[in-house]
């Protein structure tokens, strides 16, 4: 029987794949990539308590709604801020783009 | 026995393509194979009876923001640039952490209980359609808000006179 707790351990393991690209890809659409990762897997957490604990009340499914809407927004504004500073700076390392360290 | 097997299966197609989106080298690969984990996720809110949420997923995530990804993968850099190493110095610790973070996380689930409500399922969108022009209406409108400003700011950081 497949129980919240499953979806729960699928939802974390997901969130620590995301944070593991999070902090180690050196590409930024890489970086941007472990980000939606992390938006699918908090995703799954608020349906999973949704199903779980307010079944007929989609409360849950109205935040993953709007996590899904704005992670749009994100990706959007990311990947042209991503392209306007290849073309600037012809690169898309995080470690190359050290335009503030003065 | 067959909800565990399709839950199974769905989790297999969910983590092992995303250890590859954040484990290859070849970005064009990684979103690719984004594109799988997104769908076994759709498949996880099928399950989880949010059929709204499963076309949301499929339309928005597999759709929109892949196809944005894969024009930007293609527009910057080379091909050659996607074979050189794409994990930072520091890669080591961020795995450590991240092995701490399900030691600890799984820790707590497992000490934890919950006597979940059990319903049949009905189809909810109808439901969260009323909820969200009801309750969440302000939220609403603010994500309606937030993607317009996202839209112009898309177009001023594209446009090339301004950077």
């Amino acid at each position: 029987m497949i129980g919240l707790k499953h979806y729960l351990f699928l939802g974390g393991i997901l969130f620590s794949i995301g944070l593991f690209g999070v902090l180690s890809r050196r590409n930024i659409v890489g970086i941007l990539m472990s980000i939606e990762i992390l938006f699918n897997a908090v995703g799954i957490n608020f349906v999973a308590f949704n199903r779980f604990t307010h079944p007929g009340i989609p409360w849950g499914h109205g935040f993953t709604l709007f996590v899904i809407g704005l992670a749009a927004a994100e990706a959007v504004v990311g990947l042209a801020l991503v392209l306007a500073i290849y073309r600037n700076s012809r690169t898309v390392l995080v470690e190359k783009l050290n335009l503030l360290q003065g | 026995m067959i909800q565990a097997t399709i839950f199974y299966f769905l989790a297999a197609m969910i983590l092992i393509p995303a250890l590859l989106v954040v484990g290859l080298k070849n970005v064009f690969h990684s979103a690719l194979w984004l594109v799988m984990s997104l769908f076994g996720v759709a498949g996880i809110y099928a399950m989880l009876a949010a059929d709204f949420l499963f076309a949301v997923q499929i339309i928005v995530y597999a759709g929109g923001i892949m196809v944005i990804l894969l024009f930007v993968v293609l527009l910057s850099g080379r091909p050659s640039d996607w074979a050189q190493r794409q994990v930072n110095e520091k890669a080591w610790a961020a795995g450590l952490f991240s092995l701490f973070f399900v030691a600890v996380l799984g820790t707590t689930l497992s000490n934890w209980s919950l006597i979940p409500k059990l319903e049949e399922p009905k189809l909810s969108t109808g439901q969260l359609g009323t909820l969200l022009l009801t309750d969440m209406v302000v939220p609403f409108e603010v994500v309606g808000i937030v993607l317009v400003a996202a839209l112009i700011g898309a177009i001023y950081f594209s446009n090339r006179k301004s950077s």
